[in-house]
């Protein structure tokens, strides 16, 4: 049965090329659209460089305070962190590291623009950089303020040029000379919780970082799990302490901060009335049917056409014995096979495009790439189409009154 | 075999209403040849596709089989159609994108039937029609008569019990209809099948057991 | 003729219905696609209102041990006379954070004669700002020595505001009553529009406050303008001075320049995206109107055939055709417009209404061309059929 279908889907294809290429030009540059669309939100939100335990991990990035007249959102303060966060009992690992600041340094009259990030020692065992020459910065180094970083390779090649070994070596950064004692893979900007060019001792910041007791400031929290079970316990202890923070003042009457799972946090706005999750989906999923919505009347008005040019074959199949729904689903198979070469040409085309994407370099350091999730989402992608396209001229097909179709020819 | 009662058919458009068959009353004996012939637009071909259940009477019974078809819904008419009747047009009507044999299994592919089964089964009617030498080729490649055998193949293929067929030999010189209708003759005789014909060729009506005459949708004879 | 044709589309409705919501569709994409367009050409065109080239902003964090006002004053005024005289430096001015093209924004509101302005953006500048911009005063004056200590609260606001305020008269002297309680403060400039928000942004309210004493304590930005020779040697020579001179601050040197690059990228992207994906849903629509047009007048052979049999000339035929078309694309576009033209109505983003007006205009000659374009060739075939041989495969 799905053989003859097939039969017949590649000869309606063969007969009207013109068609056959209108339909497979919407359908594959929707696919391409979809598709790195797709590949670039998995590589935002999916990446697990360099946070491969991301699934024991819980991430404090946002704090917010909220009163009758005013709110005040950002991200917490070191002092905020350590005093609450480091009160709990159910981490192992307790990462801090500060949002990345720029500064410049001159190298041989060239200006270098550096962002910099500072980091504690948990930061180094809850996240796994990939280090091409080097270690990690050491707990003793942390707790005896030595002025070590860790650079990127990007920075490596941008400071020192093409030169072997950098270890040991000096990077100057605001005015300090910083020992590098290891290069890691450079991240792109969208992992923004963890990038940086340089990586430095949280003991070296020039503020005592303690003194200011308020709870807005720039530093974000890992707190890691022994366990995946661990988490959601972890989650209610966060949520316990926040509980019983102080209000810091009688202008608010609330104070907010979540721990939260990556994308979760990833997606924060810092602020409660609006959920960045609610608005990411939301926009993606609106932004997809726009894409899809016109390709997809243009393949039903295709499809209408091309089924009435088939009544004849309609209404023998009828004759015979075929029944409304074998026709639909006749029918349906049929599209689904003209949307699955559409897709598979759709496939290759978003591998040109992520290709021309990626060397364009729109984003540094950010590759898409195609992977079983993109592609999984793609097939979807491709089922959805062919379903929404066939449904209805298909049952326009099966109500087909036999006498006239058998009559048009 | 078939049995019609009091039939009637009326077209309705907004502002006219036709009666294409007034009350007509037919049986049909089992293993007969019957051909129905009459002016262009008296309602012989209306008639034909209600005994195919291809259409619904305005009024009136049909049985077939000795099954009245009257309730049947959209899946049962369509598997009835499939085991007890077969269609043959005066134009055809096969499928141009399948070869030959594809167009032969046709209605098998709407029963249970394995694919070699359907291909045996396809094969030998081919071979009653006298066209097993042609079985790769495409309708296009083919002249009328030839079309018309694969389609008479392709009526007899899910061995119905009834054959019925709307001008066959409409299309073509009388020398390929003659060929057309000395197949059907044969098949009535030797398989027993019931024909029902729709034809304009009062020579092509002598041959046949039964003539029936229609003119205005009523019958005269 | 008119009559008839709209006759054969009538009845044709349900085949025609799809069509039409296809061509309804493309109008709306490209009425987005030239709004967008149009308001970012539009912003694009007016004067940027300061010169940006080889003006620098340095980042600092005030890490002076003092809380004291004046001598806060007193340390940060010597600094800049101290950049002033550096060789390559040609003016320098304080600011708050929100400097041109900066991602940076404080907003404020005003209430005069009863109107309630909100969104306005509010700057904290010294009296080097305008110099150091090059932005022009259009009436009254700048901040001078006279208004340190004045008991009444004097204002700068631009000239975006002051329309809004007082149209055509002037603004001099007139006062007004900000959102955080101070009662009739008075302007005594006007300063030219700056687009602070890079080349395709819209203009917007703005006043510039004088710092006082008390700010010192919170600013972060010095601006300076250099001269055109100034290169990576002296800003690593400047980035010393202010190094040596605030011993514990993170020190960053940008570039206005690089700056308004970087923010017309947050227009200018969108845009591109938008663009590329409305082309290709253009094309796919226009294909799309083509094939159907194309496969009615296959299917329609008889019909054409018999129009030439009863004396119909071929360029009739292929008008008709073609006019057909037209006539499907215009019911499109007047149920568009009417979309469309909610916009203006009910004012959506705060967009002038001959932005929306133009969009529109451009758009439906947009669509007429394309339905034109796509029915000239099916048209074309029609007037070639011969009449003895479609009527003969009837």
């Amino acid at each position: 049965m799905l053989k003859n279908y097939f039969k017949i889907a590649i000869a309606v294809l063969k007969r009207r090329k013109f068609f056959t290429f209108l339909s497979l030009f919407g359908i594959s540059f929707t696919i391409i659209i979809l598709m790195v669309m797709t590949a670039f939100i998995d590589k935002v939100v999916n990446d697990t460089y360099p946070d491969k335990k991301r699934d024991r991990s819980l991430y404090i990035n946002k704090m917010e305070l909220r009163g009758k007249e005013s709110m005040n959102g950002g991200a917490p303060s070191y002092y905020f962190l350590k005093h609450y966060v480091g009160s709990m009992k159910t981490p192992v690992k307790f990462a801090i590291s500060s949002g990345f600041n720029s500064t410049n340094t001159y190298v041989n009259n060239r200006k270098i623009v550096i962002n910099y990030k500072y980091t504690n020692a948990d930061y180094w065992e809850v996240l796994d950089y990939k280090f091409s020459e080097g270690k990690p910065l050491t707990k003793q180094q942390i707790d005896n303020a030595e002025k070590v970083a860790v650079i990127t390779e990007d920075m490596k090649k941008e400071y020192f040029g093409d030169s072997g070994t950098v270890l040991g070596k000096y990077i100057e950064a605001d005015n300090v000379k910083y020992r590098i004692c290891g290069v890691v893979k450079t991240l792109p900007i969208t992992s923004y919780l963890f990038y940086a060019d340089v990586y430095l001792p949280i003991t070296v910041t020039k503020t005592n970082l303690m003194s200011d007791k308020g709870y807005m400031g720039n530093f974000t929290a890992i707190v890691l799990a022994a366990n995946t079970g661990d988490v959601p316990k972890m989650k209610k202890e966060f949520d316990g302490i926040m509980a019983k923070v102080p209000i810091p003042g009688k202008e608010w009457d609330h104070v907010y901060s979540h721990a939260d799972s990556y994308i979760q946090g990833y997606l924060r706005t810092g602020n409660e009335t609006n959920s960045g999750m609610l608005y990411a989906i939301t926009a993606v999923t609106l932004f997809a049917l726009f894409v899809m919505l016109l390709p997809t009347l243009n393949l039903v008005n295709v499809n209408i056409t091309r089924i009435m040019e088939r009544s004849s074959e309609i209404g023998v199949r009828k004759a015979f014995g075929a029944s409304s729904f074998t026709l639909v689903y006749q029918f349906i198979v049929e599209n689904l096979i003209l949307t699955f070469l559409g897709g598979l040409i759709g496939i290759v085309l978003s591998l040109v495009a992520m290709y021309v994407i990626n060397s364009a370099n729109l984003i540094a350091n950010l590759n898409l790439e195609l992977n079983f999730t993109v592609l999984f989402y793609t097939v979807i992608t491709c089922i959805v189409f062919g379903l929404l396209s066939g449904v209805y001229p298909a049952w326009r097909m099966s109500k087909l009154n036999v006498v006239t179709a058998l009559k048009a020819q | 075999m078939i049995k019609l009662q009091n039939i009637q058919k009326v077209y309705r458009t907004d502002t006219i209403e036709t009666l294409a068959l007034n009350g007509i009353n037919l049986d049909v004996a089992k293993g007969e040849f019957l051909s129905i012939m009459g002016p262009s637009g008296c309602g012989k071909s209306t008639l034909l596709n209600i005994m195919g259940l291809l259409d619904e009477p305005s009024k009136g019974n049909i049985s077939i089989a000795e099954q009245p078809t009257g309730k049947f819904n959209d899946k049962q008419l369509a598997k009835f159609r499939n085991q007890k009747l077969g269609f043959i047009f005066q134009s055809y009507h096969l499928i141009g994108d399948l070869q030959v044999i594809d167009n032969v299994e046709l209605p098998l592919l709407y029963r249970d039937t394995t694919a070699k089964e359907r291909r045996r089964l396809a094969t030998e009617a081919l071979e009653k029609v006298g066209l097993s030498n042609r079985i790769k080729h495409f309708p296009k490649q083919l002249s009328g008569g030839q079309r018309q055998r694969v389609a008479i193949a392709r009526a007899i293929v899910g061995n119905p019990e009834i054959i019925l067929a709307d001008e066959p030999t409409g299309n073509l010189d009388s020398a390929m209809g003659n060929e057309i209708m000395e197949i059907l003759l044969q098949l009535n005789r030797v398989d027993g099948t019931t024909i029902v014909m729709v034809t304009h060729d009062e020579n092509m009506a002598q041959k046949t057991h039964r003539l029936v005459r229609l003119f205005d949708g009523s019958q005269v004879q | 003729m008119f009559k008839h044709l709209f006759k054969m589309i009538w009845n044709k409705k349900k085949q025609n219905s799809l069509l039409i919501v296809e061509i309804l569709l493309s109008f709306l994409v490209i009425f987005a696609v030239f709004t967008f367009g149009l308001n970012s050409y539009n912003n694009y065109a007016k004067p940027m209102g300061i010169d940006y080239q080889n003006v620098w902003a340095i980042s600092y964090n005030n890490t002076l041990k003092t809380n004291n006002g004046d001598s806060l004053k007193l340390f940060y005024d010597n600094m800049v006379d101290n950049i002033k005289a550096m060789p390559k430096v040609i003016d320098a001015a304080h600011t708050s954070a929100n400097i041109p093209f900066s991602t940076s924004h404080m907003s404020t509101g005003l209430t005069h004669n009863g109107d309630h302005i909100q969104d306005v953006n509010s700057f904290m500048v010294d009296e080097n700002y305008p110099k150091t911009l090059n932005v022009k005063l259009l009436d009254g004056r700048w901040y001078n020595k006279t208004d340190v200590g004045s008991k009444q609260k004097v204002i700068v606001i631009n000239n975006k505001l002051k329309e809004r305020m007082f149209g055509k008269a002037s603004a001099i002297g007139k006062l007004y009553n900000d959102d955080d309680g101070k009662k009739g403060v008075k302007i005594i400039g006007v300063l030219d529009d700056i687009k602070f928000n890079g080349d395709y942004q819209s203009l917007e309210y703005a006043i510039y406050n004088r710092i006082d004493t008390s700010s010192y304590r919170w600013l972060g930005k010095i601006l300076v303008k250099v001269s055109p020779d100034a290169n990576a040697a002296f800003e690593s020579q400047l980035y010393k001075f202010m190094a040596n001179n605030l011993k514990d601050s993170n020190i960053e040197i940008e570039h206005l320049t690089n700056k308004l690059t970087a923010y017309n990228k947050f227009t200018l992207v969108p845009l591109i995206i938008l663009s590329i994906v409305a082309a290709f849903l253009i094309i796919n629509v226009a294909l799309g109107i083509f094939g159907v047009l194309w496969y009615n007048i296959n299917k329609r052979r008889g019909e054409i055939g018999l129009r030439r049999a009863v004396g119909a000339p071929g360029s009739s035929v292929s008008a008709q055709l073609v006019s057909e078309a037209m006539i499907l694309a215009t019911l499109s576009l007047i149920v568009g417009a009417f979309f469309a033209v909610q916009f203006p109505l009910l004012n959506v983003f705060d967009l002038p209404a001959s932005v929306y007006l133009l969009a529109m205009l451009l758009a439906v000659i947009f669509i007429y061309l394309l339905v034109l374009v796509c029915s000239l060739y099916p048209g074309k075939q029609a007037s070639a059929i011969l009449p003895a041989v479609a009527l003969h495969e009837e």
